[in-house]
C-alpha cells in the first residue's frame, strides 16, 4: 500500500516536471501579431504542433502575375482565385511578415523545404506551398520575395483578413491543409513559430505522416 | 539496505528534476526574446504639435550611437540623402518589427543613395539589448546607425516636433536631401507601421534629378 502511494506520488511529480519543462510541446518563438491587431499577450500559450483536424475556410487571393507560379498552383486567368482552386492534395501555407525577424531568419530553410519537395517527383504534385504576408502590402511581399529569392508564390494580406480568418496568433505560422474524402479542404496541421524548420527533412516527414498522403517517409 | 535504496531513489528523482527543468528553461529561452516585448494598448494616434514642414532646413543634431561614438546629421550633408526614423520606444510592438523590415531593405536605401538613422528616446544600454534581439543571425546585423535621444530627454524629437506628452516620440519618418532640406514628413499613426512603399516613393522623388 505504502509502495503504491510512493509510486503514485512519484508519477505525479514526474508529470508536473514534464509539464513545467515544456517537453513534448513546441514553444511559439515567432512574432506577435502586429498592429492594428488588438493588444494581446505576446507570450502565446503552448500548443502542440499538430492541431485537431478542422474545416478550412474558403478565401480569395490575387492571381499570381507570373505564369510559372500560376502553373505551379494549376491556375489560369486573371483577377482573383479561390483557395479551393489550387489543385493539390496537400497545401502548406506559411503566414509570414516582411517585418518579422523570425520569418527572415527561417526564409532560407523554407526555400530549402520547397526544393526538397520539388526534388521528389512523387511529391511535387501532391504538396504545394504558398506564403501569405500578414499586414504586408504587395510591395513588401515583393521585397521579401526578392530579398530571399523565394521560389514559391507569396500573397499580401495587408488588412490581416486571412490572418484573422485562419485564427493565426503571430508569424511565422504554418498551416497544413488537405483534401478529404468528400473533396473538401480541411486543416490537419498547425505549427507556430520558426521551430518547425530547424530540420526540413523531419518537417517534410511530419507533413507526409499527418496529411496521410501516400509517400515514403525518408 | 532499505535506507540505501531510498537514498538512491531520492538521488535519481532529484537528478531527473534538475535535467528536465534545465532542458525546459533552455528550450524556452531559445528564440524567445520576442516574449519580452511589452504589450501596449491602442494609443492616441498623434500626440505632438508639428514644428517643421517640407521645404524647411532640417535641424542639425548630434547623438550617441549604439555602435559607439557620436553621429551628426550634418556629416551627411552633400554626401547622402538621410531618412530619419523616429520610433516611440524600445521593447514595444510595431517598433520592434519596423526596423527589422528596414534592415532587409538596405538595397532600397542604397539605390537612392540614402542612409537611415534610427532614433528613439531610450538610453544606449536599452537600445543595445533591444537592437540585438532584432536580428537572430549575425549575418543580418543592423546596417544603419541607431541613435539615443535620451539626454537631454527627447531633445531631438522635440526639435522635430515629434515628442509626445508621455516622453516617447511619434512614429515618424523624415526624408532629408543632400542639401539638408526636409523633403518628406510622415508622422504616422503611432499604432501602425508606415508602408514601405510610401517611403520608397519619397526617396524616388528626392533622387529625381
Amino acid at each position: 500500500m505504502a509502495h503504491n502511494k510512493k509510486l503514485t506520488g512519484m508519477t505525479s511529480l514526474i508529470l508536473v516536471a514534464l509539464l513545467f519543462s515544456g517537453c513534448g510541446t513546441r514553444f511559439f518563438s515567432g512574432c506577435p501579431a502586429p498592429a492594428p491587431e488588438p493588444a494581446q499577450s505576446v507570450v502565446a500559450p503552448e500548443k502542440p504542433a499538430a492541431a485537431v483536424i478542422k474545416s478550412f475556410p474558403v478565401f480569395e487571393l490575387p492571381m499570381p502575375q507570373s505564369e510559372a507560379e500560376k502553373s505551379y498552383l494549376g491556375l489560369t486567368g486573371t483577377g482573383t482565385f479561390q483557395i479551393t482552386q489550387i489543385k493539390a492534395p496537400v497545401l502548406l501555407i506559411e503566414i509570414f511578415s516582411f517585418y518579422c525577424p523570425y520569418c527572415q531568419d527561417s526564409a532560407p530553410q523554407v526555400n530549402e523545404f520547397y526544393q526538397l519537395i520539388q526534388a521528389r517527383p512523387e511529391l511535387k504534385e501532391k504538396i504545394k506551398l504558398i506564403g501569405i504576408g500578414s499586414s504586408n502590402s504587395s510591395f513588401e511581399v515583393n521585397s521579401f520575395r526578392e530579398k530571399y529569392q523565394v521560389p514559391f508564390p507569396l500573397f499580401p494580406d495587408q488588412k490581416m483578413e486571412i490572418f484573422k480568418m485562419l485564427g493565426a496568433r503571430g508569424t511565422p505560422t504554418f498551416i497544413g491543409v488537405r483534401v478529404n474524402d468528400q473533396g473538401l479542404q480541411e486543416q490537419f496541421y498547425l505549427g507556430e513559430g520558426a521551430g518547425a524548420f530547424q530540420n526540413t527533412s523531419q518537417f517534410l516527414n511530419e507533413i507526409i505522416k499527418l496529411s496521410g498522403i501516400k509517400a515514403e517517409v525518408k | 539496505m532499505k535506507r540505501r535504496k531510498r537514498k538512491l531513489w531520492d538521488l535519481l528523482i532529484r537528478s531527473f528534476f534538475m535535467v528536465i527543468l534545465g532542458v525546459g528553461a533552455a528550450y524556452g529561452q531559445a528564440g524567445g526574446f520576442r516574449d519580452y516585448i511589452y504589450p501596449v494598448d491602442n494609443l492616441k494616434p498623434r500626440d505632438s504639435v508639428p514644428r517643421l514642414k517640407t521645404g524647411d532646413r532640417a535641424p542639425d543634431f548630434t547623438l550617441s550611437a549604439v555602435a559607439g561614438g557620436k553621429i551628426s546629421l550634418g556629416q551627411y550633408k552633400g554626401q547622402k540623402n538621410v531618412v530619419i526614423s523616429f520610433v516611440p520606444a524600445a521593447w514595444t510592438p510595431v517598433c520592434s518589427d519596423q526596423w527589422p523590415g528596414y534592415n532587409i531593405a538596405k538595397d532600397i536605401f542604397v539605390k537612392y543613395d540614402a542612409i537611415l538613422l534610427g532614433i528613439t528616446v531610450d538610453n544606449i544600454p536599452t537600445l543595445y539589448s533591444w537592437t540585438r534581439q532584432m536580428v537572430l543571425n549575425p549575418r543580418d546585423k543592423l546596417w544603419f546607425p541607431v541613435l539615443s535621444d535620451f539626454y537631454p530627454h527627447g531633445a531631438v524629437a522635440e526639435k522635430y516636433g515629434v515628442l509626445r506628452s508621455d516622453g516617447t516620440s511619434e512614429r515618424a519618418l523624415f526624408v532629408i536631401d543632400k542639401k539638408g532640406i526636409i523633403r518628406y514628413i510622415d508622422v504616422h499613426d503611432i499604432n501602425q507601421r508606415p508602408p514601405l512603399e510610401d517611403l520608397v516613393k519619397a526617396l524616388e522623388e528626392v533622387s529625381r534629378p
